[in-house]
């Protein structure tokens, strides 16, 4: 009795999920829930604000990995070209732009053009190095990328143009804006979080609406097949440069971000060992769905956090997410969010394929839509090969 | 500051450091095209290997027997156990898949981490050193300049690895069924080639390569859990430079590497650390075949 | 809110040390966590971690009866203080160097009444060596521990990343190793300066250390010099200072080589060759940590100290006294910041022995920097009578103090006018290790740097 009481109970929340659970409600959970931790302790801002930078950065990784099946290790190069940029305006530009537009006002200026002037600088370099990489599939386009990402490592470390500094990297020192007795420290831990959550949103709900646009279908015709892609008239080549630039932008992004974050840009972060940082939370996450970074960017940060509240262990946090992305890619593949969906499924299935369906218009649709999808023909991928 | 007296002087130890260094990134850059070669595998875990063979070494000298070569021979042929057993537990899943490539670059990245920690785990975040086995623990002078001896011994064991590979690549059974699976794997598996088995038997091979590269260096260099994640980006660009899969162009591209790394420092000049990296670029853009050819060339 | 460290010994060798540290948490003050010290120390064949594992537990259920402070803010609560060292990694002997001095301090002080009546208990984290792991974890230990003040510190680099980030999180931090004269020159005074006034440092900085190194070379017959050096900030600002110095000295001396391989180099070897062919008189080297052992290794096999005639290191004595691996040649001439037996004081003399009998080797000037800062604090917050922050920032600053290494006083940049010391490596059969004999120790006050820098633009620090 009692379970079909249960029963009876969770598919009553499912259909309450399937018919009340719009988009906008979810988005409006999702804004809810994003003010809310800028209420949080200190710390936990901090570290909710590293997990929305890195989410981005797995997020602009796999618009190459998951949607035109190019493997990067060398996003780290992007991911340092943000910081860099934003790190050099602000070292060599602040008492400039001090001098003209006022010193009350000049930090804030500064930042932002320092953003602009990262995100300039990671196009300009994604633009040559995309048209050449993409030249190269599979392990050669891993192989030149980490070169290129390896490249950039070796060239800031050695700083021949004597702008970055060398090994110890440019300290970002972000100011107080100060306007007639208002002042805003921009680097405050709930200021910054604030600045980083408005520009990770908006940089992700440019991503979807890419993903979501004519070429972000193409982009996963050529991921399914090149070959037929090409076959059908597609620039195969075109499109996976355009998306290069697009993805390293995006990554472009989280370096500025990270910059301010981590009050330093450092060589480090060009070194493939960071570029990896993005291919872990992406595969753990999920490479087949668009969410599939941002919770594997989550996991990431938020079990390497709790690992650390278990001082004997944390020396070894790196051992545990070894044997995770060995367990999801040789088991599965899905990664979290499609343990999640898979999860939703087993709880919903009465209403099978209504399951499936329930979500489509809710927020997560991108997610489900793309899951279902890739999923699926990731499947079929397989079975053709076994054939 | 004057650097005016800093004009490059070669001596002949420079050379022979620079062979050594060659030498010991030849072992290790030849097991990952070997691997890569026949089972189409790109083993992000080939630095791992090169260190567990120094560790495994240390350990055996320090704890078992006190004999160099003997913990040379145990160290070596422990890392293909460990090789064999990735490949035949975890690596082995992969081949059927339709991106199987990236799915082994990135599970043998995963192995990357676990045997990055575990190595830390048992031995600790510090370094080990050994001196060089006493008969060949003394300085040569040549030139002007020194190197210890131990250093032509491990030139020595690099080009008679190199021969040797030859001759069994091409002049023994298994290495006909070597050089026919890795070009056509179906056919070789019609004819009754048992190609799993020797995928496991490939990849034992490369892993005691590697971990031999790593056993013959620890008298050459500290060894500590960075060790790894140092060498398998030297060992990528040999690999690139000298083409995936060729043996030959293992060689020279490791000897290319290990003099640069010698000579290096005597040229100082921005940007010269990325040179590697720029080369690796150019080769992999302009012959992604490598500047020499295929498997047993 | 403690930290124990028991050393787990894997295999035979002493290099097989695992450090493990078990903290208590504050807001829950967790029960589970002494279950993990017993388990790791089960494992500990070390007498110095059972004594300490022991002494732990008891701080343990201390704070369990205290119904856990939140953070020790209140009367009768523990004073918690952060610190953070290397402890994994290349240079991880620093690391435990800097928690042998903490424990030792910590014992004394609570075995003698605490700090005004209450207990002291420090949280160790790691940096990993790495500026962005520092900050992360000094700020956790803020913001998550609510410690009452912080210490610490091995890697200049690591320092002038974390100075900023001190200035706001309005924390006192007293560096006791990390020589960068950078934070403690106000920012503003060079294009590198960081420092501010929450930012402290009671060992003597690479300013005060090199000066020394070129009053040695004042007196050594070498003309030409050539370095070996770290790549990264300490490496460079050991070798530029050194100029600058030779030249305020008006030393005779010509720079002829320079070599700036990467931490953790594991093979020095061709830079050691490239040094040699330049074939200097003396080499100044400021590589430390695993990096020194490995070096002098090598340099050994090739034929260093035959062909070079003096070799000065000036991180040298850091790691030589507990290092089982390749210690420093007699006869060459390294630096320290504190020498166990200059000053010949009853605090230096005390203090060795008492430190001998526990650990069995000579104070290393890192062990002795982290046992001064918590004496520091000891007297801060005993003065102030509180913990605030400011208040033990005003107490800090120009306080004058008195440790083994002998008086000094904060400077008004916040720097201890501490000696510099330079002797000859010469190895003591009493104390079975290499000690500094002949010792001098250059006064290198405020006034001495900047007349000795000349007209280089480089900081005094001071």
């Amino acid at each position: 009795m009692s379970a079909t009481d249960t029963g009876g109970r969770v598919s009553r929340f499912g259909s309450a999920v399937a018919e009340g659970w719009t988009r906008e409600r979810f988005g409006l959970l999702g804004a809810v829930a994003l003010v809310l931790v800028a209420f949080a302790p200190p710390f936990q801002v901090y570290l909710f604000t590293d997990f929305l930078v890195v989410a981005l950065f797995a997020l602009g990784f796999n618009l190459l990995y998951g949607y035109t099946g190019l493997l990067s290790f060398g996003h780290g190069l992007f991911y340092a070209g943000g910081a860099y940029g934003i790190a050099i305006v602000l070292r060599d530009l602040g008492p400039v732009i001090a001098d003209v537009v006022g010193a009350g006002i000049s930090p804030l200026v500064t930042f932002v053009l320092g953003g602009v002037v990262g995100l300039v600088l990671v196009v300009l370099v994604a633009v040559p190095v995309g048209w050449l990489s993409v030249r190269l599939e599979e392990i050669y386009f891993a192989l030149i990328t980490l070169a290129f990402g390896m490249l950039g490592y070796s060239l800031i470390i050695q700083d021949p143009a004597g702008l970055t500094n060398g090994t110890d990297g440019v300290i970002v020192l972000l100011g107080t804006v100060d306007l007639g007795g208002f002042s805003l420290r921009i680097g405050g831990r709930r200021i910054y979080y604030a600045i980083s959550a408005v520009t990770v949103v908006a940089a992700v709900y440019g991503v979807w609406r890419v993903v979501n646009s004519p070429f972000g279908t193409v982009c996963k015709a050529i991921r399914e097949s090149p070959d037929r892609a090409a076959a059908l008239g597609i620039d195969v080549g075109h499109h996976r440069w355009m998306t290069f630039i697009v993805s390293a932008a995006v990554v472009g992004i989280a370096g500025v971000l990270r910059a301010g974050l981590a009050s330093v840009a450092s060589p480090g972060l060009t070194h493939w060992s960071t570029s990896a940082i993005a291919v872990i939370a992406t595969v753990i996450g999920g490479a087949t769905y668009f969410y599939g970074p941002i919770v594997g960017a989550f996991i990431f940060l938020y079990i390497r956090w709790a690992i650390s509240r278990f001082p004997a262990l944390e020396a070894y946090w790196e051992l545990f997410f070894g044997a995770l992305l060995i367990a999801v890619v040789l088991f599965f593949k899905q990664g979290a969010v499609g343990g999640l969906l898979l999860l939703r499924d087993r709880l919903f299935g009465d209403g099978g394929g209504g399951g499936g369906g329930a979500l489509d218009d809710g927020q997560a649709s991108t997610a489900a839509d793309d899951g279902a999808e890739s999923g699926d023909d990731n499947v079929r991928a397989d079975r053709g090969d076994n054939s | 500051m004057s650097l005016t007296s800093l004009v490059p002087l070669i001596g002949i130890a420079d050379v022979v450091i620079g062979l050594s260094l060659g030498s010991r990134l030849f072992l290790i850059a030849v097991g990952l095209s070997l691997i890569f070669g026949v089972l189409g595998v790109l083993n992000f875990a080939h630095g791992g290997f090169y260190m567990l063979g120094a560790y495994f070494t240390l350990a055996v000298v320090s704890n078992v027997v006190d004999n160099f070569w003997i913990a040379v021979v145990v160290g070596a042929l422990a890392v293909g156990v460990v090789g064999a057993a990735i490949e035949f537990s975890a690596i082995r899943r992969l081949y059927d898949r339709v991106d199987s490539d990236l799915d082994q670059l990135i599970v043998t990245f995963g192995f990357v981490l676990v045997i990055h920690e575990t190595v830390r785990f048992v031995w600790g975040s510090g370094s080990y050193s050994i001196d060089p086995p006493d008969v060949f623990n003394f300085s040569v002078a040549l030139g002007g300049s020194t190197f210890n001896a131990y250093r032509l011994v491990v030139i020595g064991l690099a080009v008679g690895v190199l021969v040797a590979l030859w001759l069994f690549i091409t002049r023994t059974y298994f290495g006909s069924l070597v050089r026919g699976t890795s070009s056509d794997r179906e056919m070789a598996a019609m004819l009754g080639v048992d190609v799993p088995r020797l995928y496991t038997g490939v990849f034992f091979l490369g892993s005691v390569l590697a971990g031999l590269g790593g056993a013959l260096s620890a008298p050459l260099q500290s060894t500590s859990p960075a060790l790894g994640d140092q060498v398998i980006i030297d060992a990528f660009i040999v690999v690139v430079i000298g083409g995936l899969g060729s043996m030959s162009g293992a060689f020279v591209g490791a000897m290319l590497i290990g003099m640069m790394q010698s000579l290096g420092p005597q040229f100082i000049s921005a940007g010269s650390i990325a040179i590697p990296f720029l080369a690796m670029v150019i080769v992999l853009l302009i012959r992604p075949e490598g500047l020499f050819g295929g498997i047993g060339e | 809110m403690y930290v124990i460290d028991p050393h787990i010994y894997v295999g035979s060798d002493t290099h097989g040390r695992l450090l493990t540290m078990v903290t208590e948490d504050s807001d829950t003050g967790n029960k589970y966590k002494q279950a993990d010290a017993a388990e790791t120390s089960s494992g500990s064949r070390s007498p110095v971690g059972r004594r300490r594992f022991l002494q732990a537990a008891g701080a343990g259920a201390a704070v369990g009866l205290a119904g856990c402070s939140g953070g020790g803010g209140g009367d009768g609560g523990p004073v918690t203080l952060g610190a953070a060292y290397i402890l994994s990694g290349f240079a991880s002997l620093y690391g435990e160097e800097a928690e042998r001095g903490i424990d030792f301090a910590v014992s004394e002080i609570n075995d003698n009444g605490g700090i005004d009546g209450r207990d002291v208990e420090v949280i160790v984290r790691d940096t990993e060596a790495s500026g962005d792991t520092a900050i992360q974890q000094i700020r956790s230990l803020v913001q998550e521990d609510n410690v009452d003040g912080l210490f610490g510190l091995d890697s200049s680099g690591v320092a002038q990343a974390v100075a900023p980030q001190i200035s706001q999180l309005q924390m006192p931090f007293m560096i006791t190793h990390a020589a960068t004269p950078f934070v403690t020159s106000p920012q503003g005074e060079h294009e590198d300066s960081v420092g501010n006034e929450y930012v402290f440092r009671d060992s003597n900085s690479l300013a005060q250390d090199i000066y020394g190194a070129a009053r040695v070379a004042e007196n050594l017959d070498a003309t030409e010099w050539a370095t070996i050096g770290p790549d990264y900030a300490f490496g460079y600002e050991t070798w530029d200072y050194f100029q600058a110095y030779c030249d305020g000295l008006g030393v005779e001396a010509e720079f002829t080589a320079e070599q700036f391989p990467a931490l953790e180099t594991s093979d020095y070897t061709p830079f050691i060759s490239s040094i040699l062919d330049a074939d200097p008189d003396a080499v100044l080297t400021p590589l430390w940590g695993a990096d020194l052992t490995t070096f002098i290794g090598q340099a050994e096999s090739a034929g260093w100290f035959d062909q070079i005639d003096h070799t000065l290191f000036s991180v040298g004595m850091g790691t030589d006294y507990p290092s089982d691996g390749s210690p420093l040649p007699e006869g060459e001439y390294a630096s320290t910041r504190y020498d166990p037996f200059v000053p010949d004081t009853e605090a230096n003399n005390s203090f060795r022995e008492a430190y001998y009998e526990e650990y069995e080797s000579l104070p290393t000037y890192n062990a002795e920097g982290a046992y001064r800062a918590l004496y520091l604090y000891k007297e801060a917050i005993e003065s102030a009578g509180s913990t605030e922050p400011d208040a033990l920032v005003d107490e800090f600053t120009g306080m004058e103090h008195s440790g083994p290494v002998g008086d000094y006083q904060f400077s008004e940049t916040n720097q201890a006018t501490v000696a510099s010391i330079w002797g000859t490596v010469t190895y003591d059969e009493e104390w079975e290790s290499n000690v500094l004999d002949p010792v001098n120790r250059y006064e290198a006050g405020p006034d001495v740097l900047s007349e000795a820098l000349g007209d280089s633009d480089l900081p005094a620090g001071i």
